[in-house]
Protein backbone atom coordinates (compact mmCIF):
# COMPACT_ATOMS: atom_id res chain seq x y z
CA UNK A 1 0.00 0.00 0.00
CA UNK A 2 3.26 2.25 0.16
CA UNK A 3 2.79 2.79 -2.96
CA UNK A 4 -0.12 4.32 -3.07
CA UNK A 5 0.56 6.48 -0.52
CA UNK A 6 3.44 7.87 -2.18
CA UNK A 7 1.71 9.72 -4.87
CA UNK A 8 -0.65 11.09 -2.78
CA UNK A 9 2.32 12.68 -0.26
CA UNK A 10 4.10 14.25 -3.11
CA UNK A 11 0.64 15.56 -4.25
CA UNK A 12 0.60 17.41 -1.21
CA UNK A 13 3.40 18.73 -1.11
CA UNK A 14 2.88 19.79 -4.30
CA UNK A 15 -0.31 21.56 -3.58
CA UNK A 16 1.47 23.24 -0.40
CA UNK A 17 4.52 24.35 -2.57
CA UNK A 18 2.39 25.81 -4.94
CA UNK A 19 0.27 27.56 -2.34
CA UNK A 20 3.43 28.91 -0.72
CA UNK A 21 4.71 30.10 -4.25
CA UNK A 22 1.27 31.42 -4.94
CA UNK A 23 0.77 34.03 -1.70
CA UNK A 24 4.47 35.15 -2.18
CA UNK A 25 4.00 36.07 -5.85
CA UNK A 26 0.83 37.55 -4.92
CA UNK A 27 2.26 39.32 -2.25
CA UNK A 28 5.24 40.60 -4.79
CA UNK A 29 2.93 41.76 -7.34
CA UNK A 30 0.18 44.19 -5.10
CA UNK A 31 3.18 45.31 -3.40
CA UNK A 32 2.59 48.54 -5.04
CA UNK A 33 -0.92 48.86 -3.83
CA UNK A 34 0.48 48.27 -0.41
CA UNK A 35 3.46 50.58 -0.94
CA UNK A 36 0.89 53.48 -1.46
CA UNK A 37 -1.20 52.24 1.71
CA UNK A 38 1.48 52.55 4.20
CA UNK A 39 3.77 55.53 2.32
CA UNK A 40 0.79 57.83 3.54
CA UNK A 41 1.38 57.17 7.22
CA UNK A 42 4.90 57.93 7.19
CA UNK A 43 6.51 61.24 8.03
CA UNK A 44 7.99 63.75 5.62
CA UNK A 45 11.16 62.45 6.93
CA UNK A 46 10.39 59.00 7.02
CA UNK A 47 9.45 58.93 3.40
CA UNK A 48 12.75 59.90 1.90
CA UNK A 49 14.52 57.52 4.77
CA UNK A 50 17.30 55.29 3.04
CA UNK A 51 17.10 52.70 3.69
CA UNK A 52 12.53 52.98 2.99
CA UNK A 53 11.06 51.37 6.09
CA UNK A 54 8.73 48.56 4.60
CA UNK A 55 6.60 48.86 7.78
CA UNK A 56 6.18 52.90 9.39
CA UNK A 57 8.45 53.54 12.10
CA UNK A 58 6.16 55.87 13.78
CA UNK A 59 2.78 55.68 11.63
CA UNK A 60 1.02 59.15 11.75
CA UNK A 61 -1.68 60.62 10.32
CA UNK A 62 0.17 64.46 9.20
CA UNK A 63 -0.52 63.12 5.97
CA UNK A 64 -3.93 62.42 5.52
CA UNK A 65 -4.86 65.45 8.22
CA UNK A 66 -2.95 67.83 5.52
CA UNK A 67 -5.15 66.53 2.44
CA UNK A 68 -7.93 66.89 4.23
CA UNK A 69 -7.48 70.44 5.07
CA UNK A 70 -4.85 71.95 2.38
CA UNK A 71 -6.07 69.74 -0.62
CA UNK A 72 -9.30 69.81 0.46
CA UNK A 73 -9.41 65.88 -1.13
CA UNK A 74 -13.71 65.89 0.41
CA UNK A 75 -14.78 68.13 -2.05
CA UNK A 76 -12.73 66.14 -5.34
CA UNK A 77 -13.68 62.99 -3.37
CA UNK A 78 -17.75 64.47 -3.73
CA UNK A 79 -17.29 65.58 -7.60
CA UNK A 80 -15.65 62.06 -8.52
CA UNK A 81 -19.05 60.58 -6.79
CA UNK A 82 -21.44 63.00 -8.04
CA UNK A 83 -20.02 62.21 -11.42
CA UNK A 84 -19.61 57.96 -11.11
CA UNK A 85 -23.07 57.84 -9.61
CA UNK A 86 -25.28 59.05 -12.68
CA UNK A 87 -22.40 57.77 -15.36
CA UNK A 88 -23.73 54.02 -13.25
CA UNK A 89 -27.22 54.59 -13.59
CA UNK A 90 -27.31 55.94 -17.10
CA UNK A 91 -24.80 53.19 -18.22
CA UNK A 92 -27.07 50.52 -17.03
CA UNK A 93 -30.12 51.70 -18.12
CA UNK A 94 -28.78 52.19 -21.62
CA UNK A 95 -26.48 48.63 -21.43
CA UNK A 96 -29.58 46.33 -19.98
CA UNK A 97 -32.23 47.81 -22.44
CA UNK A 98 -29.41 48.16 -25.71
CA UNK A 99 -28.38 44.23 -24.34
CA UNK A 100 -31.68 43.00 -24.21
CA UNK A 101 -32.63 44.00 -27.48
CA UNK A 102 -30.05 42.27 -28.96
CA UNK A 103 -30.38 39.11 -27.14
CA UNK A 104 -34.24 39.14 -28.43
CA UNK A 105 -33.94 40.74 -32.02
CA UNK A 106 -33.30 37.90 -34.52
CA UNK A 107 -31.90 39.87 -37.81
CA UNK A 108 -29.37 41.01 -39.03
CA UNK A 109 -29.91 44.33 -37.43
CA UNK A 110 -28.28 43.21 -34.54
CA UNK A 111 -24.52 42.12 -36.52
CA UNK A 112 -24.70 45.54 -37.16
CA UNK A 113 -25.32 46.70 -34.02
CA UNK A 114 -22.56 44.95 -32.02
CA UNK A 115 -20.04 45.33 -34.71
CA UNK A 116 -20.44 49.02 -34.49
CA UNK A 117 -20.47 48.89 -30.61
CA UNK A 118 -17.53 46.43 -30.89
CA UNK A 119 -15.75 49.09 -32.95
CA UNK A 120 -16.69 52.26 -30.90
CA UNK A 121 -15.40 50.75 -27.32
CA UNK A 122 -11.40 51.00 -29.22
CA UNK A 123 -11.48 54.44 -29.73
CA UNK A 124 -8.95 56.20 -27.55
CA UNK A 125 -10.69 59.04 -25.27
CA UNK A 126 -7.73 60.88 -25.42
CA UNK A 127 -8.05 61.00 -29.59
CA UNK A 128 -11.85 62.51 -29.76
CA UNK A 129 -11.26 65.00 -26.54
CA UNK A 130 -11.24 68.05 -29.12
CA UNK A 131 -14.17 66.86 -30.33
CA UNK A 132 -16.00 66.20 -27.33
CA UNK A 133 -15.02 69.52 -25.92
CA UNK A 134 -16.26 71.30 -29.27
CA UNK A 135 -19.51 69.80 -28.63
CA UNK A 136 -19.79 70.77 -25.09
CA UNK A 137 -19.11 74.01 -26.38
CA UNK A 138 -21.69 73.93 -28.69
CA UNK A 139 -24.89 72.83 -26.42
CA UNK A 140 -23.14 75.21 -23.85
CA UNK A 141 -22.37 72.51 -20.95
CA UNK A 142 -18.58 73.38 -20.50
CA UNK A 143 -17.57 73.33 -16.90
CA UNK A 144 -20.66 71.55 -15.89
CA UNK A 145 -20.80 68.08 -14.60
CA UNK A 146 -23.44 67.03 -17.23
CA UNK A 147 -20.76 66.96 -19.85
CA UNK A 148 -18.40 64.74 -18.16
CA UNK A 149 -21.15 62.71 -17.07
CA UNK A 150 -22.59 62.09 -20.65
CA UNK A 151 -19.40 61.73 -21.99
CA UNK A 152 -17.64 59.23 -19.55
CA UNK A 153 -21.07 57.32 -20.24
CA UNK A 154 -20.26 56.53 -23.95
CA UNK A 155 -16.92 54.73 -22.61
CA UNK A 156 -18.72 52.59 -19.88
CA UNK A 157 -21.87 51.95 -22.00
CA UNK A 158 -19.81 50.21 -24.60
CA UNK A 159 -17.93 47.87 -22.50
CA UNK A 160 -21.55 47.37 -20.86
CA UNK A 161 -23.11 46.50 -23.74
CA UNK A 162 -20.18 43.97 -24.76
CA UNK A 163 -20.72 41.97 -21.13
CA UNK A 164 -24.28 41.84 -20.45
CA UNK A 165 -24.96 40.64 -23.77
CA UNK A 166 -23.89 36.90 -23.40
CA UNK A 167 -25.93 37.42 -20.25
CA UNK A 168 -29.27 38.49 -21.56
CA UNK A 169 -28.76 35.72 -23.94
CA UNK A 170 -29.36 33.40 -21.31
CA UNK A 171 -32.36 33.89 -20.26
CA UNK A 172 -34.69 31.89 -21.71
CA UNK A 173 -37.29 33.49 -23.86
CA UNK A 174 -39.89 31.25 -23.02
CA UNK A 175 -40.40 33.02 -19.32
CA UNK A 176 -41.27 36.19 -21.11
CA UNK A 177 -43.71 34.07 -23.32
CA UNK A 178 -45.22 32.83 -20.22
CA UNK A 179 -45.70 36.52 -18.85
CA UNK A 180 -47.26 37.39 -22.41
CA UNK A 181 -49.96 34.88 -22.85
CA UNK A 182 -50.95 36.52 -19.16
CA UNK A 183 -51.41 39.40 -20.81
CA UNK A 184 -48.26 41.26 -20.03
CA UNK A 185 -46.53 43.89 -22.09
CA UNK A 186 -43.19 43.58 -23.60
CA UNK A 187 -41.64 46.43 -20.98
CA UNK A 188 -43.60 44.68 -18.05
CA UNK A 189 -41.63 41.33 -19.17
CA UNK A 190 -38.38 43.18 -19.57
CA UNK A 191 -38.79 45.10 -15.96
CA UNK A 192 -40.32 42.37 -13.77
CA UNK A 193 -39.43 38.99 -14.86
CA UNK A 194 -35.76 39.47 -17.24
CA UNK A 195 -33.84 42.61 -14.64
CA UNK A 196 -34.44 40.83 -11.62
CA UNK A 197 -32.77 37.79 -13.35
CA UNK A 198 -29.60 39.77 -14.00
CA UNK A 199 -29.20 41.30 -11.14
CA UNK A 200 -25.80 39.73 -10.76
CA UNK A 201 -24.19 40.56 -13.83
CA UNK A 202 -26.22 44.23 -13.82
CA UNK A 203 -24.40 44.93 -10.21
CA UNK A 204 -20.52 43.78 -11.82
CA UNK A 205 -21.25 46.28 -14.87
CA UNK A 206 -22.70 48.88 -12.25
CA UNK A 207 -19.21 48.26 -10.16
CA UNK A 208 -17.18 48.23 -13.24
CA UNK A 209 -18.28 51.27 -14.77
CA UNK A 210 -18.87 53.35 -11.00
CA UNK A 211 -15.17 52.29 -10.98
CA UNK A 212 -14.05 53.31 -14.41
CA UNK A 213 -16.35 56.67 -13.98
CA UNK A 214 -14.75 57.03 -10.55
CA UNK A 215 -11.61 57.10 -12.35
CA UNK A 216 -11.84 59.16 -15.56
CA UNK A 217 -9.75 61.34 -16.17
CA UNK A 218 -9.42 62.74 -20.09
CA UNK A 219 -13.10 64.43 -19.36
CA UNK A 220 -12.85 66.00 -16.77
CA UNK A 221 -9.68 67.70 -17.78
CA UNK A 222 -11.16 68.76 -21.03
CA UNK A 223 -14.12 69.78 -19.71
CA UNK A 224 -13.80 71.61 -16.47
CA UNK A 225 -11.44 74.14 -15.99
CA UNK A 226 -12.73 74.98 -12.36
CA UNK A 227 -11.49 73.82 -9.44
CA UNK A 228 -13.92 73.35 -7.68
CA UNK A 229 -15.55 70.99 -10.06
CA UNK A 230 -12.66 68.80 -10.51
CA UNK A 231 -12.85 65.02 -9.49
CA UNK A 232 -9.84 62.99 -7.34
CA UNK A 233 -8.08 62.13 -10.85
CA UNK A 234 -7.31 65.53 -11.82
CA UNK A 235 -6.62 66.84 -7.86
CA UNK A 236 -3.38 64.11 -7.99
CA UNK A 237 -2.54 65.32 -11.03
CA UNK A 238 -2.14 69.03 -10.22
CA UNK A 239 -0.56 67.34 -7.18
CA UNK A 240 2.01 65.61 -8.92
CA UNK A 241 2.55 67.82 -11.41
CA UNK A 242 5.44 69.35 -9.88
CA UNK A 243 8.71 68.22 -10.47
CA UNK A 244 9.42 67.70 -6.37
CA UNK A 245 6.48 66.23 -4.74
CA UNK A 246 5.56 65.61 -1.12
CA UNK A 247 5.32 62.08 -1.56
CA UNK A 248 3.85 61.15 1.37
CA UNK A 249 0.87 63.59 0.96
CA UNK A 250 0.13 62.22 -2.92
CA UNK A 251 0.24 58.72 -1.48
CA UNK A 252 -1.96 59.57 1.18
CA UNK A 253 -4.41 61.45 -0.99
CA UNK A 254 -4.15 58.41 -3.58
CA UNK A 255 -5.20 55.99 -0.95
CA UNK A 256 -8.27 57.83 0.51
CA UNK A 257 -9.17 58.50 -3.38
CA UNK A 258 -9.04 54.16 -4.29
CA UNK A 259 -10.70 53.62 -0.95
CA UNK A 260 -13.96 53.31 -2.12
CA UNK A 261 -12.92 51.44 -5.91
CA UNK A 262 -10.87 49.30 -3.38
CA UNK A 263 -13.40 48.24 -0.82
CA UNK A 264 -16.04 47.32 -3.62
CA UNK A 265 -13.46 45.35 -5.23
CA UNK A 266 -12.87 43.09 -2.19
CA UNK A 267 -16.43 43.04 -1.70
CA UNK A 268 -17.75 42.19 -5.30
CA UNK A 269 -14.40 40.43 -6.59
CA UNK A 270 -16.43 37.02 -6.98
CA UNK A 271 -18.98 38.54 -8.68
CA UNK A 272 -16.54 40.52 -10.92
CA UNK A 273 -14.53 37.89 -11.76
CA UNK A 274 -17.25 35.73 -13.03
CA UNK A 275 -18.46 38.61 -14.83
CA UNK A 276 -16.14 39.41 -16.78
CA UNK A 277 -14.71 35.85 -17.57
CA UNK A 278 -18.48 34.71 -18.61
CA UNK A 279 -19.35 38.65 -20.99
CA UNK A 280 -15.46 40.14 -22.14
CA UNK A 281 -15.14 37.66 -24.88
CA UNK A 282 -17.69 36.50 -26.18
CA UNK B 1 -45.52 34.20 -28.93
CA UNK B 2 -42.47 36.59 -28.31
CA UNK B 3 -42.60 39.54 -30.28
CA UNK B 4 -39.30 40.10 -31.80
CA UNK B 5 -40.54 42.62 -34.02
CA UNK B 6 -42.00 44.95 -31.41
CA UNK B 7 -41.41 48.27 -32.01
CA UNK B 8 -40.21 48.77 -28.40
CA UNK B 9 -37.17 46.05 -28.88
CA UNK B 10 -36.13 48.14 -31.59
CA UNK B 11 -36.64 51.45 -29.73
CA UNK B 12 -34.25 49.68 -26.96
CA UNK B 13 -31.52 48.66 -29.27
CA UNK B 14 -31.59 52.52 -31.30
CA UNK B 15 -30.98 54.13 -27.90
CA UNK B 16 -27.93 53.14 -26.69
CA UNK B 17 -26.52 52.96 -30.62
CA UNK B 18 -27.09 56.21 -31.12
CA UNK B 19 -25.98 57.48 -28.09
CA UNK B 20 -22.61 56.02 -28.92
CA UNK B 21 -22.72 57.03 -32.59
CA UNK B 22 -23.20 60.27 -30.97
CA UNK B 23 -20.82 61.16 -28.68
CA UNK B 24 -18.00 58.40 -30.59
CA UNK B 25 -18.76 57.93 -33.57
CA UNK B 26 -19.64 61.90 -34.75
CA UNK B 27 -16.47 62.84 -32.95
CA UNK B 28 -14.31 60.74 -34.74
CA UNK B 29 -15.86 61.63 -38.08
CA UNK B 30 -15.28 65.15 -36.93
CA UNK B 31 -11.69 64.25 -36.01
CA UNK B 32 -10.96 63.42 -39.28
CA UNK B 33 -12.56 66.77 -41.25
CA UNK B 34 -10.47 68.94 -39.25
CA UNK B 35 -7.44 66.65 -39.86
CA UNK B 36 -7.97 67.85 -43.73
CA UNK B 37 -8.51 71.44 -42.27
CA UNK B 38 -6.61 74.48 -41.04
CA UNK B 39 -8.40 74.73 -37.58
CA UNK B 40 -7.22 77.87 -35.15
CA UNK B 41 -8.14 78.70 -31.60
CA UNK B 42 -10.53 81.43 -33.23
CA UNK B 43 -12.39 78.68 -36.08
CA UNK B 44 -12.46 76.30 -33.25
CA UNK B 45 -15.93 75.93 -32.70
CA UNK B 46 -17.41 76.66 -36.12
CA UNK B 47 -18.25 73.99 -39.22
CA UNK B 48 -16.67 75.46 -42.19
CA UNK B 49 -12.83 76.15 -41.92
CA UNK B 50 -9.92 76.18 -44.37
CA UNK B 51 -9.66 73.03 -46.31
CA UNK B 52 -5.81 72.37 -46.25
CA UNK B 53 -5.85 68.52 -48.13
CA UNK B 54 -3.18 66.57 -46.29
CA UNK B 55 -0.77 69.50 -45.18
CA UNK B 56 -1.66 68.52 -41.88
CA UNK B 57 -0.55 64.84 -42.60
CA UNK B 58 2.46 66.03 -44.76
CA UNK B 59 3.69 68.00 -41.83
CA UNK B 60 3.32 65.26 -39.65
CA UNK B 61 4.81 62.62 -41.59
CA UNK B 62 8.20 65.32 -41.79
CA UNK B 63 7.87 65.70 -37.78
CA UNK B 64 10.70 63.97 -36.60
CA UNK B 65 9.30 63.88 -32.89
CA UNK B 66 5.60 61.80 -35.04
CA UNK B 67 7.93 59.35 -36.60
CA UNK B 68 9.49 58.83 -33.02
CA UNK B 69 6.50 58.57 -31.34
CA UNK B 70 4.93 56.18 -34.07
CA UNK B 71 7.69 54.28 -33.60
CA UNK B 72 7.22 54.34 -29.89
CA UNK B 73 4.26 53.33 -30.04
CA UNK B 74 4.40 50.38 -31.88
CA UNK B 75 6.90 48.98 -29.53
CA UNK B 76 4.60 49.78 -26.40
CA UNK B 77 1.90 48.23 -28.05
CA UNK B 78 4.13 45.51 -28.95
CA UNK B 79 5.61 44.85 -25.60
CA UNK B 80 2.46 44.77 -23.98
CA UNK B 81 0.28 42.49 -26.35
CA UNK B 82 3.77 39.86 -25.75
CA UNK B 83 4.09 40.57 -22.08
CA UNK B 84 0.78 40.43 -21.20
CA UNK B 85 -0.49 37.51 -23.17
CA UNK B 86 2.49 35.56 -21.98
CA UNK B 87 2.80 36.90 -18.55
CA UNK B 88 -1.20 36.33 -18.52
CA UNK B 89 -0.88 32.65 -19.76
CA UNK B 90 1.74 31.83 -17.47
CA UNK B 91 -0.31 33.13 -14.46
CA UNK B 92 -3.41 31.46 -15.64
CA UNK B 93 -2.00 28.04 -15.68
CA UNK B 94 -0.51 28.77 -12.59
CA UNK B 95 -3.58 29.19 -10.79
CA UNK B 96 -5.36 26.36 -13.12
CA UNK B 97 -3.50 23.84 -10.47
CA UNK B 98 -5.81 23.24 -7.58
CA UNK B 99 -4.42 24.10 -3.88
CA UNK B 100 -5.67 26.30 -1.55
CA UNK B 101 -6.98 30.13 -2.10
CA UNK B 102 -5.75 29.73 -6.23
CA UNK B 103 -9.23 31.48 -6.97
CA UNK B 104 -9.24 34.01 -4.43
CA UNK B 105 -5.36 35.08 -5.22
CA UNK B 106 -6.28 34.77 -8.99
CA UNK B 107 -9.17 37.14 -8.53
CA UNK B 108 -7.27 39.60 -6.05
CA UNK B 109 -4.58 40.37 -8.46
CA UNK B 110 -7.76 41.73 -10.85
CA UNK B 111 -7.36 45.04 -8.06
CA UNK B 112 -4.32 46.50 -10.18
CA UNK B 113 -6.86 46.73 -12.83
CA UNK B 114 -9.79 48.24 -11.05
CA UNK B 115 -7.28 51.33 -10.05
CA UNK B 116 -7.39 54.59 -12.15
CA UNK B 117 -4.88 55.06 -14.25
CA UNK B 118 -4.03 58.29 -12.63
CA UNK B 119 -3.36 56.73 -9.50
CA UNK B 120 -1.55 54.23 -11.16
CA UNK B 121 1.33 56.65 -12.60
CA UNK B 122 1.27 58.64 -9.39
CA UNK B 123 2.45 55.35 -7.77
CA UNK B 124 4.87 54.06 -9.98
CA UNK B 125 6.35 57.52 -10.33
CA UNK B 126 7.19 57.34 -6.53
CA UNK B 127 8.38 54.11 -6.96
CA UNK B 128 10.17 54.58 -9.87
CA UNK B 129 11.88 57.68 -8.10
CA UNK B 130 15.71 57.70 -8.53
CA UNK B 131 16.95 58.64 -5.39
CA UNK B 132 14.31 57.43 -2.48
CA UNK B 133 12.06 55.08 -4.71
CA UNK B 134 11.56 51.64 -3.34
CA UNK B 135 12.55 50.37 -6.78
CA UNK B 136 16.05 50.93 -7.13
CA UNK B 137 16.56 50.18 -3.31
CA UNK B 138 15.46 46.59 -3.58
CA UNK B 139 17.33 46.03 -6.93
CA UNK B 140 20.41 47.85 -5.19
CA UNK B 141 19.48 45.19 -2.29
CA UNK B 142 19.34 42.42 -4.51
CA UNK B 143 22.81 43.70 -5.91
CA UNK B 144 21.18 43.89 -9.42
CA UNK B 145 22.47 47.55 -9.94
CA UNK B 146 24.94 49.27 -8.49
CA UNK B 147 23.88 53.22 -9.51
CA UNK B 148 20.79 54.03 -9.29
CA UNK B 149 18.67 53.96 -12.27
CA UNK B 150 17.23 56.73 -13.52
CA UNK B 151 13.86 55.10 -14.82
CA UNK B 152 11.77 58.32 -15.39
CA UNK B 153 14.34 60.75 -16.70
CA UNK B 154 16.98 58.46 -18.37
CA UNK B 155 15.50 59.02 -22.19
CA UNK B 156 16.91 55.40 -22.57
CA UNK B 157 14.71 54.26 -19.87
CA UNK B 158 11.71 55.71 -19.41
CA UNK B 159 10.06 53.75 -22.15
CA UNK B 160 10.63 50.58 -20.52
CA UNK B 161 9.39 51.77 -17.30
CA UNK B 162 6.41 52.81 -18.98
CA UNK B 163 6.01 49.47 -20.23
CA UNK B 164 6.31 47.62 -16.69
CA UNK B 165 4.08 50.03 -15.25
CA UNK B 166 1.53 48.84 -17.98
CA UNK B 167 1.71 45.60 -17.99
CA UNK B 168 1.40 45.32 -14.40
CA UNK B 169 -1.99 47.28 -14.75
CA UNK B 170 -3.83 45.02 -17.10
CA UNK B 171 -2.16 41.90 -17.23
CA UNK B 172 -4.68 40.32 -14.58
CA UNK B 173 -7.50 41.30 -16.55
CA UNK B 174 -5.77 39.21 -19.46
CA UNK B 175 -4.93 36.72 -16.99
CA UNK B 176 -8.73 36.34 -16.41
CA UNK B 177 -9.94 36.08 -19.32
CA UNK B 178 -7.18 33.51 -20.60
CA UNK B 179 -7.88 31.07 -17.27
CA UNK B 180 -11.78 31.55 -18.07
CA UNK B 181 -11.03 29.71 -21.53
CA UNK B 182 -8.54 27.55 -19.58
CA UNK B 183 -11.10 25.88 -17.23
CA UNK B 184 -13.80 25.51 -20.52
CA UNK B 185 -10.66 23.13 -22.18
CA UNK B 186 -12.91 19.27 -21.26
CA UNK B 187 -10.75 17.41 -19.22
CA UNK B 188 -10.79 14.40 -21.11
CA UNK B 189 -8.93 16.09 -23.87
CA UNK B 190 -5.93 15.89 -21.30
CA UNK B 191 -6.87 12.38 -20.48
CA UNK B 192 -7.01 10.94 -23.89
CA UNK B 193 -3.74 12.94 -24.27
CA UNK B 194 -2.33 11.21 -21.26
CA UNK B 195 -3.30 7.46 -22.29
CA UNK B 196 -1.13 8.07 -25.49
CA UNK B 197 1.71 9.01 -23.59
CA UNK B 198 1.79 12.35 -23.51
CA UNK B 199 3.83 14.26 -21.25
CA UNK B 200 2.74 17.60 -19.95
CA UNK B 201 4.99 19.46 -22.24
CA UNK B 202 3.39 17.57 -24.89
CA UNK B 203 -0.51 18.21 -23.77
CA UNK B 204 0.43 21.70 -23.21
CA UNK B 205 2.06 21.78 -27.00
CA UNK B 206 -1.05 19.74 -28.49
CA UNK B 207 -4.16 20.47 -26.07
CA UNK B 208 -3.87 23.82 -24.05
CA UNK B 209 -2.39 25.70 -27.13
CA UNK B 210 -4.89 25.01 -29.71
CA UNK B 211 -7.37 25.29 -27.20
CA UNK B 212 -6.45 28.52 -26.42
CA UNK B 213 -6.04 29.70 -29.53
CA UNK B 214 -9.04 31.71 -30.55
CA UNK B 215 -8.84 33.30 -27.07
CA UNK B 216 -4.60 34.49 -26.93
CA UNK B 217 -5.86 35.89 -30.64
CA UNK B 218 -8.61 37.73 -28.66
CA UNK B 219 -6.92 38.35 -25.92
CA UNK B 220 -4.09 40.08 -27.87
CA UNK B 221 -6.33 42.22 -29.63
CA UNK B 222 -7.89 43.70 -26.43
CA UNK B 223 -4.26 44.25 -25.05
CA UNK B 224 -3.40 46.18 -28.58
CA UNK B 225 -6.67 47.95 -28.07
CA UNK B 226 -5.97 49.12 -23.96
CA UNK B 227 -2.58 49.82 -24.76
CA UNK B 228 -3.22 51.96 -27.67
CA UNK B 229 -5.43 53.49 -24.88
CA UNK B 230 -2.80 54.29 -22.68
CA UNK B 231 -3.26 57.73 -21.69
CA UNK B 232 -4.04 58.54 -17.69
CA UNK B 233 -0.78 56.23 -16.50
CA UNK B 234 1.46 57.36 -18.90
CA UNK B 235 0.23 61.64 -18.64
CA UNK B 236 0.86 60.60 -14.62
CA UNK B 237 4.30 58.90 -14.76
CA UNK B 238 6.52 60.98 -17.75
CA UNK B 239 4.03 63.20 -19.53
CA UNK B 240 5.80 61.77 -22.68
CA UNK B 241 9.10 62.70 -21.84
CA UNK B 242 11.80 63.07 -21.33
CA UNK B 243 12.67 64.45 -25.16
CA UNK B 244 9.60 62.60 -25.87
CA UNK B 245 11.09 59.02 -25.65
CA UNK B 246 7.84 57.56 -23.45
CA UNK B 247 5.54 60.21 -25.46
CA UNK B 248 2.85 57.66 -27.65
CA UNK B 249 0.04 58.40 -30.50
CA UNK B 250 -2.64 59.94 -27.94
CA UNK B 251 -0.73 61.83 -25.56
CA UNK B 252 1.28 63.64 -28.60
CA UNK B 253 -2.28 64.29 -30.56
CA UNK B 254 -3.79 65.82 -26.89
CA UNK B 255 -0.37 67.57 -27.10
CA UNK B 256 -0.68 69.61 -30.25
CA UNK B 257 -4.34 70.20 -29.67
CA UNK B 258 -4.31 71.20 -25.81
CA UNK B 259 -0.75 72.36 -25.30
CA UNK B 260 0.37 74.07 -28.29
CA UNK B 261 -3.48 74.20 -29.72
CA UNK B 262 -2.34 72.75 -33.21
CA UNK B 263 -5.81 71.46 -33.78
CA UNK B 264 -5.64 70.22 -37.16
CA UNK B 265 -2.08 68.67 -36.51
CA UNK B 266 -3.66 67.13 -33.31
CA UNK B 267 -6.78 65.48 -35.72
CA UNK B 268 -4.48 64.16 -37.64
CA UNK B 269 -2.38 62.23 -35.33
CA UNK B 270 -6.29 61.01 -34.21
CA UNK B 271 -6.88 59.86 -37.31
CA UNK B 272 -3.61 58.43 -37.50
CA UNK B 273 -4.61 56.34 -34.57
CA UNK B 274 -7.83 55.56 -35.61
CA UNK B 275 -6.80 54.09 -38.95
CA UNK B 276 -4.81 51.97 -37.06
CA UNK B 277 -7.14 51.07 -34.12
CA UNK B 278 -9.54 50.25 -36.68
CA UNK B 279 -7.44 47.42 -38.29
CA UNK B 280 -6.84 45.97 -35.23
CA UNK B 281 -10.79 45.71 -34.16
CA UNK B 282 -11.56 44.20 -37.71
CA UNK B 283 -9.30 41.37 -36.35
CA UNK B 284 -10.95 41.46 -33.08
CA UNK B 285 -14.45 41.58 -34.30
CA UNK B 286 -13.76 38.80 -36.36
CA UNK B 287 -11.90 36.75 -33.73
CA UNK B 288 -15.00 37.30 -31.27
CA UNK B 289 -17.51 35.90 -34.21
CA UNK B 290 -15.57 32.69 -35.24
CA UNK B 291 -16.08 32.27 -31.17
CA UNK B 292 -19.24 32.20 -31.29
CA UNK B 293 -19.68 29.91 -34.38
CA UNK B 294 -17.13 27.32 -33.34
Amino acid sequence: MTGGLLPAMSRRTRRVAFMVLAFAGAAIYLFPIYWMLISGFKSSAEIFANPPTFFPKAPNLDAFHSVFVQENIARYLTNSIIIAIPVTLLTLALGSIGAYAMSRIRSRLVDVALVLVLLLQVFPEALIATPIFIIFKWVGLLNTFQAVILATTSKTLAFALVILRPMFLQVPSELEDAAYVDGCTQFKAFWRIVVPLMRAPLLVVGAISFAQAYGEFVYPITLLNQQNLQPGSVGIYAFIGAEFADWHRVMAFASIYVLPILAMFLLLQRNIVSGLTAGALK
Amino acid sequence: MAPSRSPLLHVFLVAPVVYLLAMVGFPILYNVAMSVQDVTLRNLAQLVRPFVGLDNFRELIGDPIFRKVFVNSLAFVGVNVAGQVSLGLLAALFFAESFAGAHFLRGLLLATWMLPGLVVGALWKWMFASQYGVVNFVLAALHLIREPVHWLSDPAVAMASVMIAHVWYIMPFSMILIAAALTAIPQDLYEAAALDGAGPLARFRYVTLPALRPTLLAVACLVTIYSMRAFDMIFALTQGGPLDSSNVLPLLSYQFSFQQFKFGMGAAVGTFAVVFVLAVAVVYVRTLKQDVRA
